[in-house]
């Protein structure tokens, strides 16, 4: 019993303890700070920016936007999905573009964008963008596979369209959808810090992230890089209990 | 009475209905028996609506006042058993739910899941839902299969209760002899023997 725990704890602990040895070890080999910082220096500067209030404001600032972004491109490409699947012209007519938009590379929409919305709004819309065609290249798979045995039993009960999309289509595309939304939360937020990067709004991580490399920082730039993949990992965790949690439902 | 007058209509190469005419009581438990293949439920089909033959008619069935029966169950993974009842049933008929839970023998399996059922059991509940649902006439696509001979004699008999004219397709010798009237076919194409 206690063996097994003991092994479960080592399982946990030695991958992250082997990897902040050879962080430190390239670090002391190194010799410099400003190229490549240590374990204890980046713990240190990260200490230093928790006991700011800006520090918060500029992680929950970019959560909020990386979460409108997400909100945006999610109802838009489901909406699309469905426009496309049910209607030939709007498929003919949106599937190119929003297969442009998946092959445009972010960086070119940043720029972009920055031509015509303003600072502050340009993470969301980044991330948006990057998230609906993920959103509409899943939702469009789950809806060409709707079972077409329930859909005629739908027709033949006389169930209206409203009831057909709640009882048939939505539940049936739940897990295309799920999937979905986990890659484009991923991707919002990815997309969203490299916004708040190239075209930095007041209070960011992406604004702290360009503001640590330009005054040559680099513990600090390793502290925000850390908050992002912490975040990251945290809130995709969260998403993911909260889906499993939506469809034991 | 029900009159099919020249029903034809092809799969491909296939003739499943080749001018097929047919008088079928509109009254009562009518049975259509006869080897899998030979066209029986491409016959129910077309009565209902669902799938339009290439040339002939149909007199004295509304489709849109039938309810079907599908071969398959066709349940939802999703919706528990006494959703599935509710699901076809107006709002101001939702009180019926434990009667025709009771109709198909599954009282006290309101809250399970398509998936904890037997086959009979799922079978059963689609019946439920089909009768449910009501109309002018049912047409049942093989409406006991997996269920056990006695449970269906007793289903068969709630079924001649609802006063509803029924249409069914069956192999099993002891659902036939409970009908009014047995139709023995063959096909493809569909004929009467």
């Amino acid at each position: 019993m206690w063996a097994e725990r003991l092994k479960n704890c080592m399982r946990i602990a030695i991958p992250p303890v082997f990897w902040l040895g050879v962080w430190q070890l390239a670090a002391f080999f190194v010799g410099r700070e400003l190229l490549l910082p240590g374990p204890l220096a980046v713990a240190k500067a990260l200490c230093v920016l928790a006991g700011t209030g800006d520090f918060w404001l500029s992680a929950l600032m970019t959560l909020v936007r990386v979460f409108l972004g997400l909100a945006w491109g999610t109802a838009a490409g489901a909406a699309l999905a469905f426009l496309t699947h049910f209607s030939r012209w709007a498929s003919a007519l949106l599937s190119p573009a929003v297969k442009v938009v998946r092959a445009t590379p972010v960086v070119s929409f940043i720029l972009l964008v920055y031509l015509w919305v303003v600072r502050a709004a340009i993470p969301a819309v980044i991330a948006g963008l990057m998230v609906l065609p993920v959103i509409w290249g899943s939702v469009t798979a789950g809806l060409a596979a709707v079972d077409p045995q329930l859909l005629e039993m739908a027709g033949a009960y006389r169930f209206s369209r409203l009831r057909t999309l709640r009882l048939i289509y939505l539940p049936s595309l739940r897990g295309h959808f799920t999937s979905g939304l986990l890659t484009a939360f991923g991707l919002a937020w990815k997309s969203g810090v490299a916004a708040e990067v190239i075209c930095p709004p007041v209070r960011a991580i992406g604004s702290r992230l360009q503001a640590a490399r330009l005054a040559l920082e680099t513990p600090e730039l390793f502290a925000w890089t850390l908050v992002i993949i912490a975040l990251s990992l945290l809130l995709e965790r969260l998403l993911r209990r909260l889906l499993e949690r939506g469809e034991r439902a | 009475m029900i009159q099919i007058r020249d029903l034809t209509l092809r799969y491909g190469d296939k003739t499943v209905l080749d001018r097929l005419s047919l008088d079928l009581p509109d009254e009562g438990i009518t049975a259509l028996s006869g080897p899998s293949g030979c066209g029986k439920t491409t016959l129910l089909r077309v009565l209902a609506g669902l799938t339009p033959s290439e040339s002939g008619a149909v007199s004295g069935v509304d489709p849109g006042r039938t309810a079907f029966l599908f071969q398959e169950d066709r349940l939802l993974p999703w919706r528990t058993v006494g959703q599935h009842i509710v699901d076809v049933l107006p709002k101001a008929r939702r009180g019926e739910v434990p009667s025709w839970l009771a109709f198909a023998e599954l009282e006290g399996e309101g809250g399970a899941y398509p998936a904890a059922l037997s086959g009979g059991m799922a079978r059963r509940l689609a019946l439920a839902r089909c009768a449910a649902l009501g109309g002018d006439l049912l047409l049942l696509d093989e409406p006991f299969a997996g269920v056990d001979e006695e449970r269906a004699g007793r289903m068969l008999e709630r079924l001649r209760a609802l006063d509803a004219p029924v249409i069914l397709t069956s192999h099993q010798t002891a659902v036939l002899e409970r009908c009014d009237a047995v139709f023995r076919l063959d096909g493809p194409p569909l004929r009467l023997v």
